[in-house]
């Protein structure tokens, strides 16, 4: 809860203010069944209306001053509660930012999401209209009793029977209401993994035709939550009720009671009439109670979520004194590296005491079958992971000791698995442009041979492609992705078997086009079709996290070992493509 | 389907309204007993300042007896009210879930009969909350909304016409203040239906942004675009931040000035009661009954605000239910067929067909296979195999050409007659978290316990299934809690309980352990006896055994034969062959990955 004052610490003086404008309003809120009570009183004594004008005058001005005073009180306070979320929310995705890749793979999406929206809104609602009801309640109590008691303590005692009745139905139905309400959440919770479930397998429902089945099975699961729901309506269906009869019996106890004391002299009309009013302002901040509690009970369980989830420390990041180097030549080694995923104490290693060298301005490619460790080591390099042992360098530096933004400007990777976010293209691709004189945006497209796909869109650039845009093809987004590295001109580029979904021929003049550029820097190819891995000036074999063989095309294929299989391999391949 | 897009913030909809009738009328006799007792206790609440008015009156009169007569007719209501409240209460909500847990069914009964095509467009997390979140939000409606709203307007009628009954002046000097308030709420309904609706919409951004940067967080870090990516969600969440700044003065404002208008109204009533009053005109029990009704009056009209909110977003929500309703169902022949024997013939012809647009998978495809033959497929990834079982199974419809059953055109078949005698078992089996035998029934009522165990039997599973539990073990969400050969076993016994004449089967390419492996050759081959059957065919027994064997090629059919025939050919099926099964497992698994 401490971060939670640091937070509301900073909007101290406007929540200060709205706070006494509060006690403000509702100070002249409460005066005004007294005033009530001297016009009743007036009236009763025959008074007309140049008796009673002044008063009702006053009362007048008192309720235009509270309606300005009540108005900043509200918004004052409620905007503090949004100003808060809308802090709690940038800090909880600048720390989402920071957090490592590893982290993504082990939580989901929805969890994440429920926390920065559904949690953030709790503690929202403990802040603001929780604070006002937290210190409007005692106010209100405080001048209502003390008022009611100095006209008649009796009377008092008497109207306010019902309320400890009240307080106490409040309490026990609160704890009903959570415990049904869960039930409720629950349910609400299984019917969505039921229809999650169904949808996901849809494909098996309609090859077997068993669709009303399904059907039957979740207006079972439907009907068992319809039913927690009506449990759930029972209790609170009767809170309000309750709350209205204890306000009748108030009321009932002023007539009876109060009307004998009337007809003995000891009490006025005005009185009653007080009473009655003060009977009623009550009402609403004692029923407020039982709704504040599961709001500071709901408030400080998200609070804690949130601080779950600040408390986890980002695993890789900028070191503090890091200078950046003032250019980029592009050599890297790999100096014994291990790598697990999962941490040191993980699973199989990945990678196993890996020792590379890659010279500045090669072209070097990665080959080996599936889950022997090419992409595990390219995603050492711009540090989406770091090593268990061993070092990664660049330009002979460790990539730890390297400013991090620095690194990954200069360290390209397009990865295998396509992203675009549902934006335009040109957004798409210019997201980490380096601006170069030239446009680097239209050359970049051009380079990963988009510009005949762009030309066949009306809009060009401007298309947005994702959920909200057109669904490009899985070859077409690989070479979005490709433009978007491409436009960033890092000094290393590592293309992670990112044009698999492109056919050959589209692949080979995209890597012509890119010749040039590939021999200005750097580039590590993973990949598996034989033409471009044929050409590189290096080729590296990995076999289960192991460098297997390490030589050119030729050398490696007269040695006859695992290389020379993968070739035979894919020849077929590539002859099958052809056919 | 998009979600705010095209959302205009209206909080009231005739036609919405009505259609969400039709799944009330059910449930009408609730609705209406809980209207009447909504009457009932609306008296009840009229009568209160009434009788608190004549109590006065007795007092200042020093009438004792009759004031007990005033105090227990008071006990009397008060009891009323709790009682029609509650039950009020009540029932509402009993009409509520009942009706909205009929619209909940009615929503999953029509998906369960979208096309395919459906299920690929749309994301599964969205329609998930069409039948959750979204009825949910109607709930809302029916408690704090429409229900409530109508009934804050029964109130403030019968307020009003409690007050110009006992004292038509006086009421009418009681209301001098509505003008102003009438005036306030129609301005604050317009500036909110702008607000709220720009409230969820930028909501909507929010999540939508968060969403896509947590997806896609490797990139944002990769590009470095940590700084740039928080400035744009700032800047996201501070357009959120103002809408709701401006909601919550222009909320503040209304609450206030509500309360205002009502202490006004009091006092001007009370400057006419005085004069009526020193004009023997008006008795102070009157008085004490306007304070009462005034004080009344108000509450609805100050909580109006939550309600408007209410109901523009339960309109924003009926609004998304009826467009999911609308949408068009698999299509189904006028007089489907429907045969007592399924042969299992199957005829391909000149069958041309694309997900998207003109982009092919299979082009002109002719092929015949005859009732009982065992035919392979072939073919490298993306070559069209798997379209060619989705077609069979008509889960999608053909753009050129037709598919023939026991030659009637699938198009003709009662499309669960054709799904049940053709059964499909694919590469990553499905299973349902539940019981085992629900997973081989597929809830089927008609196979009997005794089926299931002789399928279950005859294909293998028998023995890991006592080993989990039995047929009535429950199995975790996609049956994670067996192995790759278990889940296999499982899907053989689901497709041979339902007594297919077709078998279409992707064989699994992922090696299991020899011994499952081995169950897993035996129950294949049983299964395949006696009915025709497709395979794709990952193994090299399976290719041997077959008849025939098609081999595909970017979506054609390239060559057919047997084994034998294709190799001496040496045209796309050696070099497949050379490829997929005689160069070791490494490259067969990539190659025939599932696409």
């Amino acid at each position: 809860m401490s971060r939670l004052w640091g937070y509301v610490a900073r909007y101290r003086l406007r929540l200060a203010g709205g706070i006494a404008c509060l006690i403000g309003a509702t100070s002249l809120t409460m005066s005004v069944p007294l005033l009530f009570k001297r016009v009743v009183n007036e009236i009763g004594a025959g008074q007309g209306m140049a008796g009673v004008a002044p008063i009702l005058g006053l009362i007048a001005l008192i309720a235009v001053a509270q309606g300005v005073v009540r108005t900043f009180s509200r918004f004052m306070i409620f905007n503090v509660g949004r100003d808060i979320e809308y802090d709690l929310r940038n800090d909880l995705f600048a720390h989402l930012e920071r957090l490592p890749v590893a982290f993504y793979q082990e939580r989901r999406t929805g969890d994440l999401m429920s926390r920065l929206v559904n949690d953030v809104t709790a503690v929202r609602m403990l802040l603001g209209p929780g604070i006002l009801n937290f210190i409007n309640t005692p106010i209100y109590y405080a001048y209502g009793l003390s008022i009611m008691l100095s006209i008649d303590a009796r009377l008092t005692v008497g109207a306010l029977a019902g309320y400890p009745l009240a307080l106490y139905v409040v309490k026990r139905t609160s704890a009903m209401l959570m415990e049904r309400s869960t039930h409720v959440q629950e349910g609400l919770a299984e019917l969505s993994s039921r229809v999650q479930e169904n949808l996901s397998g849809i494909h098996v429902v309609k090859a077997y035709a068993s669709e009303d089945h399904e059907i039957r099975d979740f207006a079972a699961l439907n009907a068992t939550f319809r039913e927690a729901s009506l449990r759930l309506a029972r209790v609170r269906g009767f809170v309000g009720p309750v709350m209205s009869v204890v306000g009748g019996i108030g009321t009932l106890v002023v007539l009876w009671y109060g009307g004998w004391h009337v007809i003995q002299g000891r009490l006025s009309v005005g009185d009653m009439v007080a009473f009655i009013g003060y009977l009623n302002l009550l009402a609403w901040p004692t029923m407020a109670l039982g709704w504040m509690l599961s709001v500071l009970q709901r408030g400080r369980a998200s609070m804690n979520r949130l601080n779950e989830l600040f408390a986890i420390e980002p695993a890789i990041t900028s070191p503090h004194d890091a200078t950046a180097p003032a250019t980029c030549r592009g050599e890297i080694e790999l100096r014994g590296v291990t790598f697990r995923h999962g941490g040191p104490l993980g699973t199989a290693a990945a990678l196993e005491n890996v020792d590379l060298v890659i010279p500045a301005g090669r072209t070097v490619a990665i080959v080996g079958r599936t889950g022997s460790g090419k992409t595990s080591l390219v995603h050492l390099l711009p540090r989406l992971f770091d090593v268990d042992a061993g070092t990664v360098l660049l330009d002979g530096r460790d990539v730890r000791t390297l400013p991090l933004g620095w690194l990954r400007k200069n360290v390209g990777l397009v990865p295998q698995d396509p992203f675009l976010f549902s934006r335009t293209i040109r957004e798409n691709v210019g997201f980490a442009a380096t601006p170069n004189g030239v446009d680097p945006v239209g050359w970049a497209v051009t380079a990963a041979g988009l510009d005949r796909d762009l030309a066949d869109m009306p809009r060009g650039l401007e298309t947005v492609v994702g959920e909200r845009g057109i669904t490009l093809s899985g070859g077409q987004k690989q070479r979005v992705t490709l433009a978007r590295v491409l436009a960033s001109a890092p000094r290393v580029l590592i293309l992670d078997d990112a044009l698999s979904s492109v056919d050959a021929s589209t692949e080979r003049e995209i890597l012509d086009r890119l010749r040039d550029f590939f021999d200005q820097r750097t580039t590590i190819l993973v990949a598996h079709r034989i033409t471009t891995v044929k050409e590189a000036d290096l080729i590296v074999v990995l076999e289960q996290g192991r460098v297997a063989e390490v030589g050119d095309h030729g050398t490696l294929l007269a040695k006859g070992g695992l290389y020379a299989d993968l070739f035979r391999e894919q020849s077929l391949e590539v002859e099958l493509e052809a056919v | 389907m998009s979600d705010e897009a095209q959302v205009e913030g209206k909080a009231y909809d005739a036609r919405l309204l009505a259609r969400l009738w039709t799944f009330v009328l059910p449930y009408r006799r609730g609705f209406w007993m809980a209207f009447l007792l909504a009457v009932v206790n609306l008296a009840f609440a009229l009568a209160q300042p009434l009788l608190l008015g004549r109590a006065v009156n007795v007092a200042v009169g020093g009438d004792f007896a009759r004031l007990s007569f005033w105090g227990f007719t008071f006990l009397a209501i008060v009891v009323g009210e709790f009682v029609s409240n509650y039950w009020q209460q009540y029932l509402t909500m009993v009409v509520a879930q009942e009706s909205l847990a009929d619209l909940r069914v009615a929503v999953f009964a029509r998906l369960q009969r979208f096309p395919m095509r459906f299920f690929d467009e749309n994301p599964v997390g969205k329609v998930v909350s069409r039948v959750t979140t979204d009825v949910d939000v109607l709930t809302e409606m029916f408690s704090a909304g429409a229900m409530t709203i109508a009934l804050d307007v029964m109130k403030l009628a019968g307020t009003v016409g409690a007050m110009l009954w006992l004292d038509w002046q006086l009421a009418l000097v009681s209301l001098v203040m509505m003008p102003v308030l009438v005036f306030a709420i129609d301005y604050f309904r317009r500036m909110a239906r702008h607000t709220y609706r720009a409230i969820r919409e930028r909501i909507g951004r929010i999540n939508g942004y968060l969403q896509e940067s947590i997806s896609g967080m490797s990139v944002i870090a990769l590009s470095a675009y940590e700084a740039r990516a928080f400035e744009e969600f700032r800047a996201l969440n501070a357009d959120h931040r103002d809408a709701n700044h401006l909601s919550n003065k222009l909320e503040a404002a209304l609450f206030a000035m509500v309360e205002a208008v009502s202490t006004v109204s009091v006092a001007a009533m009370l400057l006419w009661a005085a004069r009526q009053h020193a004009a023997d005109a008006l008795t102070l029990g009157v008085v004490v009954t306007f304070i009462s009704y005034l004080q009344q009056f108000f509450v609805p009209i100050r909580d109006f605000s939550a309600k408007y909110a209410v109901m523009q977003s339960s309109m924003t929500a009926a609004e998304r239910i009826f467009g999911l309703l609308d949408l068009e169902l698999e299509p189904q022949p006028t007089t489907p067929h429907v045969p007592a024997v399924v042969r299992g013939e199957i005829v391909f012809e000149h069958v041309w067909f694309a997900y998207r647009g003109e982009d092919w998978v299979l082009r002109d495809m002719s092929f015949h296979i005859a009732a009982g033959e065992r035919v392979a497929v072939v073919g490298a990834t993306g070559s069209g195999k798997t379209t060619l079982i989705k077609l069979l199974d008509r889960l999608y419809e053909v753009q050129r050409g037709r598919i023939l059953v026991d030659g009637v055109d699938v198009r003709e078949w009662d499309v669960a007659a054709l799904r049940r005698r053709i059964a499909v078992v694919l590469q990553d089996v499905f299973l349902f978290s539940g019981p085992v035998i629900d997973n081989i029934t597929m809830g089927h009522p008609d196979i009997t316990r005794e089926q299931v165990e002789a399928a279950a039997r005859h294909v293998n599973a028998e023995t890991f299934i006592r080993r989990v539990g039995g047929l009535d073990a429950h199995l975790r969400e996609r049956g994670s809690n067996l192995s790759g050969g278990q889940r296999q076993l499982l899907a053989f016994a689901r497709a041979l309980v339902h007594q297919p004449a077709v078998l279409v089967l992707d064989e699994a390419t992922s090696s299991v352990d020899p011994e499952t492996e081995w169950l897993v050759q035996d129950a294949l081959e049983k299964l395949m006896a006696g009915r025709t059957s497709v395979i794709i065919a990952h193994r090299l027994s399976t290719i041997e055994n077959a008849d025939r064997i098609l081999v595909m090629h970017k979506g054609e059919l390239r060559e057919q034969g047997t084994h034998r025939a294709l190799l001496a050919q040496n045209g796309i099926y050696a070099k497949l062959y050379r490829l997929q099964y005689a160069a070791g497992e490494g490259p067969a698994a990539r190659v025939a990955a599932p696409t």
